[in-house]
């Protein structure tokens, strides 16, 4: 092997794809990245069996071939390379040597017959915005569970509805749902990304093009798009019937400003309880809500947030960490609270959006 | 998996160890295992997508080797992901047991229809109770689960409300989906079905409509019947139904009629239906209710009395949604008492639930056979020998017998004065005709259904 390409774009498929090596695994081939100079490009590929990537990266190529080198140590070496806008590798028996008219590096190679292909997925195929994808993955998962007990709500769940694609993600203490409207969106019963996974996808779809495209099957998810394809397992399971236990009525309706009850519900925190305990409470002439957080070791705080109210009064607590996570989700600049029953989810939205929806249990009394 | 397979696969395992590093083996032998054996294929399942790929481009020559050498009729050998191990299901009281000022959970059912397929995973056949009453549907149900595709192509099973037709179509979906995992299955109601196409038609949109039903493997229609008269749903079923079996796709349909008795059907529809094996499920009898209501009370983990049980069992007659809501309301009652309840407390609950027995007078089954014959129900008092008219007479002679447990005597008695010796020479006639006779039989079933 022996070939020439940017530094810079070297640098990036590098970094990416090092972040998806197997370092947790006991096989050392996984530990490493493969490269594989064919044709007008080299191929960059790692994986940890849980997700696995290939970036193509355009290079000049000479002499043909592929090298297997450390993702750890390949990345460091490419991190300090800036000096030069190309980079030549040259692979001579077991050495890569790296090199810019400043720096010369060799690196030791591995046997590469034992790196993985990574999976090819049959299936459905979508082309969609990537940044649709990433609008409503960011808009909701921060709510998946984080255990792997119920593996199907460690993770976020994409299906399709008419013109609308939507991801739903919860951790069974709250839920969150964004619905985005998509022209001409293919039938998508269900996709469930693991939570673990989320991470790393969002990180290579900010490089990706515009448009990617999605393979799928029931167990695996394909990404493709302009020289990179990157692939996650998907779980194999069913997603609850969530729909089912959005309230359907309301009996108290609060409109506040949403900085206003940010700031407040901040200020609360610092006397919360050890159950990040927060009572929200209508007195009768229905003016104000009133926020409370007590802590028997550093104080306590009342405060009035102004509202317009509809409904009757009301009395309930919740988590705190539960209601601060929703803020990094809503647009606009007020905030709809719906109140049914005192043991019954509580719905949070912007008043200016509707697409996105937060339901959020009330903590036990 | 077979305790058999387990042990080749075990002995697979330690043939293939030695010949590849420690590392190697624990990072693509984990969590692997043989899932099912069928005409000659073994199926080895993996933990995901990843594995599948290497074990089959690295590792397929030393792991078929390793299977042929310990089981010589072995072909070929096949990956598949194993599912997710199925969750023991923890009831959702949590709500009320939660210490306080901890978050509590939203009310997430704990079992789901899967979306994938519409299934129910509590209709399983460990939970179904077999019967004389439908002994025969669910013979032909274990076959088509044995070997999909194959056999019964299409399975229709008909039989009135709350028989347990639908746990048994559903049964049969779950089954293939855990014996043959790669199997595409779906299960639908018509009425979904339906609303499906009128939106596809809206959005103009049918060949995605089309295209997403012929893709699948099996074909579960619940309530078929309801496609009565809807001659556009008609004729997209009439497609689907073509295009999957021609490749031999399995199609299974439920109904509360016998397809030749649903108004309205096209008849290429009907003599499709009936290409398969179209099996009836009858209301199920006293032993077989037992059973049912001992099962179900086994489910909803509460004892009931034996004496309690058979008296239900013998008191609510028809449908199995009816003995399970009698169940529902004897337990909502005792968990309210907070003491197990009584007979005599059942049978004041219960008496709703209690159908009359039905009277019928000799005159209206005479009224109803010659209605049904189209002849007026005077003739058959007269003294007349015309063919159609004696036919009828001796069928209704028959039915009160057979059915109603007449005399003979009086039925001659009732029936213009006949000798009690022509009763017993109609009886005996009509019923060593039945024996060869299905159009005679197919009109006895009818006209027992005017009695109901």
């Amino acid at each position: 092997m022996n070939i020439t390409c940017t530094t810079e774009k070297l640098k990036n498929a590098v970094s990416l794809a090092e972040r998806m090596t197997g370092k947790a695994l006991t096989l050392p081939t996984l530990h490493a990245i493969l490269l594989t100079a064919t044709g007008k490009s080299i191929k960059i590929r790692a994986t940890n069996l849980n997700l696995g990537i290939e970036i193509e990266v355009p290079a000049t190529i000479e002499v043909e071939g592929s090298v297997l080198v450390k993702g750890e140590v390949l990345a460091n070496v490419c991190n300090h390379l800036s000096d030069a806008t190309e980079v030549r590798l040259t692979l001579d028996h077991d050495n890569l040597t790296i090199q810019t008219p400043q720096h010369t590096t060799v690196i030791k190679c591995l046997p590469s017959d034992e790196f993985p292909t990574l999976p090819v997925v049959e299936g459905d195929h979508i082309d969609i915005k990537t940044s649709v994808l990433q609008e409503g993955i960011r808009s909701v998962y921060f709510c998946a569970a984080i255990t792997d007990i119920k593996p199907e709500i460690a993770s976020i769940f994409i299906y399709s509805e008419e013109n609308t694609l939507c991801f739903v993600a919860t951790d069974s203490f709250r839920l969150a749902e964004k619905k985005i409207h998509v022209k001409a969106v293919p039938e998508i019963s269900k996709i469930l990304i693991p939570f673990k996974n989320v991470a790393d996808i969002l990180r290579v779809l900010d490089v990706a093009p515009e448009t990617v495209r999605i393979i799928y099957s029931r167990n695996q998810i394909a990404f493709l798009g302009n020289g990179l394809y990157l692939t996650s397992r998907l779980i194999d399971g069913g997603f609850p019937p969530y729909q089912l236990i959005i309230p359907k009525e309301t009996l108290t309706k609060v409109v506040l400003l949403k900085q206003e009850l940010l700031n407040t519900l901040r200020l609360s925190t610092i006397f919360a309880d050890k159950f990040f305990q927060v009572a929200f409470s209508i007195p009768e002439d229905k003016k104000n809500i009133t926020l409370s957080s007590k802590n028997s070791d550093v104080g306590s705080s009342v405060s009035n947030v102004s509202a317009a109210i509809e409904g009757a009064p009301i009395a309930v607590e919740f988590n705190l960490k539960y209601f601060l996570d929703v803020f990094q989700a809503l647009s606009g600049d007020s905030v709809v609270i719906s109140f049914t029953q005192p043991n019954k989810p509580i719905v949070v939205q912007s008043v200016s959006d509707t697409s996105f929806l937060y339901l959020l249990m009330p903590t036990n009394r | 998996m077979d305790s058999n397979l387990t042990q080749l696969w075990d002995t697979c395992l330690g043939i293939i160890q030695p010949q590849i590093t420690k590392a190697t083996f624990n990072t693509w032998f984990n969590n692997t295992g043989i899932s099912k054996e069928e005409e000659g294929i073994i199926y080895i399942s993996v933990p995901n997508e990843f594995a599948r790929e290497w074990l089959m481009t690295k590792f397929n020559k030393i792991i078929l080797k390793a299977i042929v050498d310990n089981a010589s009729h072995v072909r070929a050998i096949e990956f598949v992901i194993s599912r997710l191990p199925t969750q023991t299901i923890i009831p959702s009281n949590n709500l009320f047991s939660a210490p306080t000022g901890q978050p509590s959970t939203l009310p997430l059912e704990n079992v789901y229809i899967n979306r994938d397929d519409n299934l129910n995973p509590r209709y399983t056949f460990s939970n179904f109770v077999v019967g004389p009453f439908n002994e025969l549907a669910y013979s032909a149900a274990q076959s088509v689960v044995k070997r999909p595709q194959h056999a019964y192509n299409p399975l229709f099973i008909y039989g009135a409300s709350g028989l347990g037709k639908t746990h048994l179509v559903q049964a049969i979906g779950n089954e293939i989906k855990s014996s043959f995992p790669e199997k595409r299955v779906l299960y639908t109601s018509l009425e979904k079905f339906m609303s499906e196409y009128v939106s596809s038609v809206q959005n103009n949109r049918q060949q995605a409509f089309q295209d997403k039903y012929r893709k699948f493997d099996v074909l579960i229609v619940d309530d078929i019947q309801f496609i009565a008269g809807k001659e556009g749903t008609q004729n997209a079923l009439f497609s689907i139904f073509n295009v999957l079996h021609e490749q031999n796709k399995h199609i299974i349909f439920s109904s509360d009629k016998h397809p030749n008795h649903i108004i309205g059907l096209e008849d290429r529809l009907k003599t499709r239906f009936n290409a398969g094996m179209t099996l009836d499920i009858q209301e199920p009898d006293f032993e077989s209710r037992l059973a049912i209501i001992k099962e179900k009370s086994f489910q909803l983990q509460f004892p009931i009395e034996n004496e309690v049980l058979s008296y239900v069992a013998s008191a609510v007659t028809g449908s199995i949604r009816e003995l399970e809501g009698v169940l529902n309301v004897i337990t909502m009652h005792s968990n309210l008492k907070e003491k197990p309840i009584s007979l005599a407390e059942v049978k004041v609950l219960i008496k709703n639930n209690v159908r009359p027995k039905k009277i019928i007078s000799i005159d209206t089954v005479v009224k109803l056979v010659s209605d049904y014959y189209n002849l007026d129900e005077r003739v058959i008092y007269e003294k007349t020998r015309r063919k159609e008219i004696v036919r009828a007479r001796q069928i209704i002679m028959f039915v009160l017998r057979e059915d109603f447990n007449e005399s003979y005597p009086s039925i001659g008695a009732k029936l213009g004065g006949k000798d009690h010796t022509t009763v017993i020479h109609s009886y005996e006639k009509i019923k060593g005709e039945l024996v060869n006779d299905p159009h005679l039989m197919k009109e006895l079933e009818d006209i027992r259904i005017l009695f109901k």
